[in-house]
């Protein structure tokens, strides 16, 4: 196998890959190592009998402002957690949980992180009914889809903001307008993907609970964030209750009991002020380097764009290709190439992309498919990179499977 | 998924990937492209040796290295109503996963739909 091409950092593969996870900002690891080594910034958040206590919990309520900046949300909105994992299920355990009495149905998409389908599906085996709507084949949702769901013991309607396969936008202010007109049902958008690559205006979006993801913006794993609406207008009775998910301290005004670990909030706060502080032009850089890789990869031949080109982001692009086994097509590549795939291959067993198949991709083309997750650290040398294995390595791949022919077993090829 | 050795190899650099055609010449073939496995064998057998033998793959790595590897040690052999080495074998010696097994029996069929009429070929 040809290897002439250029790696990533230490001979690693070219990291394209950052819709799973980013490098945590050297700005983002110096505060937070700052905070660890620290001889006054060690005590816990929640001690309010001494000074320890205290400063812990200014560095805490730093970063909570900084969070809620950024998305356009009000510090006391905002709840800290694991991760978005956490915020997704504390959100439709929580609403299903605090709303039991009133209604038992929800609104979710088939195209809906595992994060809140396996929920989802935990609740229905609990009794609760879930809707799953189909999006279109751009992965798009309807509003109208979405009115037309709402019954009367609808609770929660659960919509991702940014696709995290195929990088679609939905549009979220259409249904923030439409669960408010409805009354009863609560807006949850699970919004890990987003800041950074398109803006987020939490209370402008009619949304009541929207997860955050401190390790997909360049901070930290193991923290992220719930936010959950305080507001109380017109055409809502009340303002959003939960059940929590842990008990044991009241943390978090009651919603996440546990000790908060003071450096991972330090780390998740500056990721995401200084995400929101991402300048057009990197945007538009991110875009020219899509753009360029799109061209690249259709030049092969047989490569179909999987997603709405109109309404997505940059960062992402999923792309399938045709006549190449999946699983052969991630082995040939990995030596050079982090990338995603359409299929889970550690078994035979490979379970092609649910969010390609309800768009309406084939099997086959759902298992060969790409996702490539752009980034700050992504340059147009990776870009490059990407272009030429690819190049070189569908085609040997597709020479290997040959040409479809019919062929009658044990029968004279002449 | 990892790899063994041998399978990246085989993986990487295929001997014998394409078609035969002329007198002597037998295909097999075995499986769905729209399974996502498919696996063609063309041997071409003078008197009972294989004197020649090619394939084509639309599989996993496992399948294309066992199918590369199998036309590569066959030629000179005689040919038998059996693979040249036991499913087990080639489990072993490509540490496929037990799991993945059935895409051996596949490569099997294929080879044995080419392989047992091409034993009485006589030209």
């Amino acid at each position: 196998m040809n290897t002439a091409v250029q790696m990533g950092a230490a001979g690693m593969p070219v990291y394209l890959d950052h819709a799973s996870t980013t490098p945590v900002d050297p700005r983002v690891a110096l505060a937070m190592a700052e905070v660890l080594n620290s001889e006054t910034e060690f005590g816990n958040p929640a001690s309010a009998s001494h000074d320890y206590g205290g400063v812990a919990h200014a560095l805490v309520e730093r970063a909570r402002c900084q969070v809620a900046a950024a998305v356009g949300a009000a510090p006391a909105e905002v709840v800290w957690t694991s991760g978005a994992t956490e915020a997704n299920n504390l959100s439709l355990f929580g609403v299903a949980q605090y709303y039991r009495e009133r209604g038992r149905h929800i609104v979710t998409s088939r195209t809906e992180h595992k994060a809140v389908l396996d929920p989802c599906r935990e609740l229905e085996r609990r009794g609760w009914q879930v809707t799953y709507l189909v999006p279109d084949r751009e992965g798009l949702l309807d509003p109208e889809q979405v009115a037309a769901a709402l019954r009367q013991d609808t609770v929660l309607v659960s919509v991702m903001h940014v696709n995290n396969e195929i990088g679609v936008v939905q549009n979220i202010g259409a249904l923030g307008a439409i669960c408010a007109r409805h009354g009863g049902a609560w807006l949850h958008v699970d919004a890990a993907q987003s800041l950074g690559k398109c803006p987020i205006d939490f209370a402008g979006l009619g949304v009541d609970l929207m997860s955050l993801s401190g390790h997909k913006v360049y901070g930290p794993k193991g923290v992220g964030a719930l936010l959950v609406a305080q507001r109380k207008d017109g055409l809502r009775s009340a303002r959003l209750q939960l059940a929590p998910l842990l008990y044991g301290g009241g943390q978090e005004r009651g919603l996440r009991a546990g000790t908060l670990a003071t450096h991972q909030v330090v780390g998740m706060g500056l990721a995401f002020e200084l995400a929101s502080s991402i300048s057009s032009t990197e945007t538009v850089r991110i875009a020219q380097l899509q753009r360029r890789l799109w061209q690249g990869l259709a030049a092969i031949g047989g490569v179909l764009r999987n997603g709405s080109v109109s309404h997505s982001v940059p960062h992402l692009l999923n792309v399938s290709f045709e006549g190449v086994e999946g699983e052969s097509l991630l082995a040939a590549i990995r030596p050079q190439l982090a990338v995603s795939t359409g299929s889970a291959c550690n078994s035979a067993l490979a379970e092609p992309s649910y969010v390609l198949r309800a768009l309406g991709r084939s099997e086959r083309l759902s298992e060969s498919s790409l996702r490539f997750g752009l980034g700050r650290t992504t340059t147009q040398s990776d870009i490059d990179a990407a272009i030429a294995v690819l190049s070189r390595e569908v085609p040997r791949l597709r020479h290997i499977a040959g040409a479809q022919s019919a062929t009658a077993p044990g029968v004279p090829a002449t | 998924m990892n790899y063994n050795e041998l399978t990246r190899r085989y993986f990487e650099s295929p001997a014998n990937v394409g078609e035969l055609s002329g007198p002597g010449v037998f295909r097999g073939a075995a499986g769905k492209r729209e399974e996502g496995i498919w696996v063609q064998f063309d041997l071409q057998c003078v008197s009972g040796t294989l004197q020649a033998a090619r394939f084509l793959a639309f599989a996993c790595p496992h399948t294309i290295a066992v199918s590369a590897w199998l036309t590569e040690q066959s030629v000179g052999r005689t040919l038998t109503r059996t693979l040249p080495e036991s499913v087990q074998q080639l489990r072993d010696r490509f540490d496929v996963p037990v799991d993945k097994m059935g895409r051996l029996l596949i490569i099997e069929d294929a080879w044995l739909a080419a392989a047992v009429p091409a034993i009485d070929y006589r030209g």
